[in-house]
């Protein structure tokens, strides 16, 4: 930074401070609008004690007292202290953890709290636009840090604190030092606010172990004491953080060990005895779900939800933010398996990672977007737009007359039976078309509804996706691509998460199963080799849906062949693991077998000389399949693997017989449902549509990105 | 490699054995039902083998898997429709295949990406539009129409299929047709079309499993009992799972796909091929 000339840092403090600006106005504009949401009672009766406790000069309120006791007391402190100031209010009932939003809380209470709350996230945001500007603002406009920093919740300090032990760690260079101890000074404090918080202090340690590690350097024989010296800075960290903790929460003065354990336990029994947590029933990869969409509830307090873009360019900026920033990186990856596994799967939990969330997300903002638009607007400036000249044109003219005849029947064929198609969808997405209206539409009121609307003629209706709303309109309307822009924006971010993960796991199982036992049919000497690998096709061979049915009857909840046997029934519908687990159970076995034989095929081309070189090199087992095994049978498989992808993407007829719930269900089968009259949510035919073109949307991106990624290997490896 | 010790040899087959039940087990399950004469509706008990063996169920299923038609009535449903698709698939994607894979001209890049488009689309997204256009025409409630859905489906993949299957026929039997005077339609006839007919079989082959195992398209447009394919009644029967019996459909699933694993372990080959989409030309 110290060499970058006074018009650049001048820039930065500019930038600096309208990111600050805008995190500022957007959080205090929520703070003023947001409706009492839940727990938000709680948190203001805990500070209510402590200012009720200050005002009577009861200083021994801040070691008896700690309501909600599972959550660390230093955010209720906090609130503690702001309402000291105020004059008192008539105490917040206390009411059950399960209960409704409070009607109504104390005011200027609440919004005094809400403020210095929205402080504490507007700091975050300033912190994180320090290290990168753009990601602070990011930061600053994800809704759902918005959200839980504009409420009495008790995110925003933890939030803030834990950004703050990494970049204080990150100032300290791992060496002892001030920074290293206000690092620790900031894990204590945010231990004290909130406990799984201090999963960013599992990644500083991971960071510092890996950074330091001697052992590369070192050669065996060293003493014990240098193990010590090595470790010295971290353990002194530790100490601090957890002494930090200790005084930053009095309630554990009286009885530490006791206190703590019952705060701590509390946790583990909530998330196994809940009823709230056990009928939310949110699938282990919820954290997904809720980081795809922006805040679904009170779009107007927003100004720009944009959080599904933020998640799908942090995915794609992940590689290079560990490559740049790795303990950002780190705490990212931590905190989202950390997330993944644990059981209970409120929103506010994902506020753990946003802040390297939105540095992963500009990382990918420059790898996908900016860099290659750069790249590109270098070459045109350079090279300039290559005009076809006029023999080329002939050329073409020629060659087009050849290939006509050639083309004429097919195109005929594949436009009335495809392209229409994919046309008429597009624009039955435009339109309000539902079952109601299906008489209309087929005598050309898609056609007329979307020529009125893009022609400025017809203003866009609404479209109520509601199977249960009267539908008494005859005549089909524009509706303009709200349902399109919906989906697009993580309308229904569960299914494209369900979708993405039941894809790529599919695949991912079908093809390890596959090239394994490719593998050791192809290992010389052994026995029935052709036996074995007839009776393996079989489950290809078997129709799709005859398979499902197969699988049906295993799984069927109270008459299958599993139920029968644990004499239970088994509702693996009713979770959304469960029902993940089955169907991909069905799925591998339906689809592994040809992945075998394209791996059995692929092999066969792999000269053997390849692994007596690999031998030489000293390569066996894993390594070998590593580097010499898998590298030349990705080219074979690839092709098979777009393909298998595709169809495990638009899978429909094993969740049709298989008779899965919502939210496990491909696009295509939501689709289905959308559209078949006989079911519950059917006849909604303009949502079907929608549905269907941002699958193609969906699945051309996929395809697009494939085959960059092949084209950028193969550079790589030629 | 060296070769195998016998624990070695002992671990593969057991590892085989294993993979082994994880096919067959399921399979199984279904099967012993379809032999059961003592299972009446829903089966209410764990079991491997059939309490009382018989073959009445399969008799049943023959003589009527749906409201009105024999077995052998779906069948023909089922082989007229799926058949014809392939059919139509085939020969109006080969000039197409033979374009893309053969001939240059502007814009192939864009046609074999707005295949690709078709492929990508989720066979549902079919239905309104072909519902449509297929009413204009009055052929909505016919099999003609199932079989011209089925085609549509089919046909992205098959032409991916017999482009490869073109491109695997070398250029120079071609140059040397074109060299003793042969048009370009008489080359493609006599010559191109012949050398590569394995492969369009195996690509009609796949139009016509696609064909063969649809339901739930077909659903939508049937409304008379007299149209109804195989996979259709089979699908009625599991939904109606309940009044209809498990042994029931346990049977109708073991015949309709009894031919097609035939077909399959004997053409495993072939069929490999057109399934790897042209990465392996051996």
């Amino acid at each position: 930074m110290s060499q970058k000339s006074s018009p650049n840092r001048l820039l930065l403090i500019i930038a600096v401070l309208a990111v600050t600006l805008v995190a500022l106005g957007v959080r205090l504009y929520a703070v003023d609008k947001l409706p009492i949401d839940y727990d938000e009672d709680d948190y203001l009766r805990a500070g209510q004690l402590y200012a009720t406790g200050l005002q009577n000069g009861d200083w021994s309120v801040f070691t008896r007292e700690n309501y909600r006791t599972e959550h660390p007391p230093l955010t209720k402190l906090v609130n503690g202290l702001i309402m000291a100031g105020l004059p008192p209010a008539p105490e917040i009932p206390n009411r059950p953890t399960s209960a409704d939003p409070a009607r109504q809380l104390p005011q200027p209470h609440l919004d005094k709290v809400r403020t210095v709350h929205s402080i504490f996230g507007t700091l975050e945001v300033l912190v994180l636009s320090l290290i990168n500007p753009l990601a602070g603002l990011i930061l600053a406009v994800h809704t759902w840090t918005i959200k839980y920093t504009s409420q009495v919740m008790l995110e925003a300090l933890p939030a803030l604190t834990s950004l703050l032990v990494v970049v204080f760690y990150l100032k300290s260079k791992g060496k002892f030092n001030l920074w290293l101890l206000l690092s620790a000074i900031m894990l204590g404090l945010t231990a004290a606010a909130k406990y799984p918080y201090v999963m960013v202090g599992v990644a500083v340690l991971i960071h510092w172990l890996w950074e330091s590690w001697p052992g590369r350097e070192i050669r065996p024989g060293q003493s014990d004491a240098s193990a010590v010296q090595w470790l010295r800075p971290i353990i002194l960290w530790g100490f601090l953080a957890l002494i930090v903790f200790f005084l930053a929460d009095p309630y554990l003065w009286p009885d530490p060990i006791n206190r703590l354990r019952d705060s701590l336990g509390y946790h583990g029994r909530y998330a196994t005895t809940a009823t709230e947590v056990a009928q939310a029933n949110r699938p282990i990869w919820e954290p997904l779900v809720l980081l795809a969409q922006s805040v679904p509830w009170n779009s107007d307090v927003f100004p720009a939800p944009l959080d599904t873009f933020t998640l799908l360019f942090a995915i794609f900026g992940l590689k290079r933010l560990w490559q740049k920033h790795r303990v950002f990186a780190l705490w990212l990856i931590i905190v989202f398996v950390f997330l993944l596994f644990w059981p209970t799967k409120w929103a506010q939990y994902i506020l753990m990672l946003t802040a390297p969330l939105a540095l992963s997300a500009v990382e990918g903002w420059r790898a996908v977007v900016w860099e290659p638009f750069s790249r590109w607007v270098q070459r045109i400036r350079s090279v300039g737009v290559k005009r076809p000249t006029c023999p080329q044109i002939k050329n073409a003219w020629r060659e087009t007359r050849q290939a006509f005849p050639w083309l004429v029947p097919g195109l005929i064929a594949l436009g009335l039976i495809a392209l229409f198609p994919l046309i008429y969808q597009l624009a039955m997405s435009l339109t309000d078309l539902t079952s109601s209206s299906l008489r209309d539409g087929m005598r050309g009121g898609v056609w007329r509804a979307v020529g009125e609307g893009l022609t400025g003629q017809a203003k866009p209706v609404t479209v109520i996706v509601d199977p249960f709303a009267r539908r008494t309109s005859n005549e089909v309307h524009y509706a303009g691509p709200q349902l399109l822009l919906n989906l697009l924006t993580g309308g229904v971010a569960d299914l494209v998460v369900f979708e993405v993960v039941w894809t790529v796991s599919a695949v991912f199982l079908q093809t390890a199963l596959g090239v394994g036992v490719a593998l050791m049919l192809q290992r010389a000497g052994v026995r029935f080799k052709g036996l074995w690998r007839t009776l393996f096709i079989v489950p290809w061979a078997i129709p799709e849906f005859v398979g499902a049915i197969v699988w049906f009857n295993i799984f069927e909840p109270t008459n299958g062949w599993i139920s029968l046997w644990l004499h239970k029934p088994f509702p693996w519908q009713q979770n959304p693991t469960t029902s993940l687990v089955v169907l991909l159970i069905a799925a591998l076995w339906m689809g592994w077998p040809l992945m075998m034989l394209a791996s059995l095929a692929g092999l066969k081309m792999i000269p053997p000389d390849v692994y007596d070189a690999a031998a030489v090199d000293g390569a066996k087992g894993w390594m070998r399949f590593r580097a010499v095994t898998w590298p030349l049978l990705l080219p074979v498989l690839a092709p098979v693997l777009i393909i298998r992808a595709i169809l495990t993407f638009n899978q429909f007829y094993l969740f049709y017989a298989m008779r899965a719930n919502y939210p496990t269900l491909t696009l295509s089968t939501a689709a289905f449902y959308f559209f078949d009259a006989t079911s519950e949510y059917g006849g909604q035919f303009a949502v079907a549509a929608a549905i269907n073109i941002f699958t193609v949307i969906l699945l051309l991106g996929f395809v697009i990105w494939f085959s960059r990624r092949k084209q950028t290997q193969a550079a790589e490896v030629y | 490699m060296r070769k195998l010790k016998w624990w070695q040899q002992l671990w593969y087959q057991l590892g085989f054995v294993l993979i082994a039940l994880f096919v067959i087990v399921p399979i199984w399950g279904m099967a012993q039902m379809a032999f059961d004469a003592s299972v009446r509706g829903w089966p209410t008990e764990f079991r491997l083998i059939p309490r009382e063996f018989t073959l009445d169920v399969f008799r049943a299923v023959w003589e009527r898997p749906a409201q009105t038609l024999s077995f052998l009535g779906t069948l023909q449903n089922s082989l007229f429709v799926a058949g014809g698709a392939a059919l139509i698939a085939v020969s109006f994607g080969a000039s197409l295949a033979y374009a893309f894979a053969r001939l240059r001209f502007p814009g192939q890049q864009i046609g074999l990406f707005a295949l690709l488009l078709g492929a990508l689309l989720p066979p549902v997204a079919l239905m309104t539009p072909l519902y449509i256009l297929l009413s204009a025409v009055g052929l909505r409630t016919t099999l003609v129409g199932i079989m011209i859905v089925y085609a549509a489906i089919s046909m992205p993949l098959c032409v991916w299929n017999m482009r490869a299957a073109f491109q695997a026929v070398p250029k120079e039997i071609e140059e040397a047709a074109f060299i003793d005077g042969a048009t370009a339609w008489q080359t493609f006839w006599r010559v191109t079309l012949r050398l590569a007919m394995p492969s369009i079989g195996v690509a009609a082959l796949i139009a016509f499993l696609i064909g063969y195992s649809e339901f739930a398209i077909g659903w939508l447009f049937v409304d008379k009992p007299g149209n109804v394919t195989l996979a259709m009644a089979i699908s009625n029967l599991q939904r109606q799972i309940g009044t209809a019996s498990w042994s029931h459909l346990a049977a109708a699933a073991i015949m309709m796909s009894l031919p097609v694993v035939i077909v399959f372990v004997v053409l495993q080959k072939y069929l490999l091929r057109g399934s790897l989409f042209g990465a392996v030309d051996e």
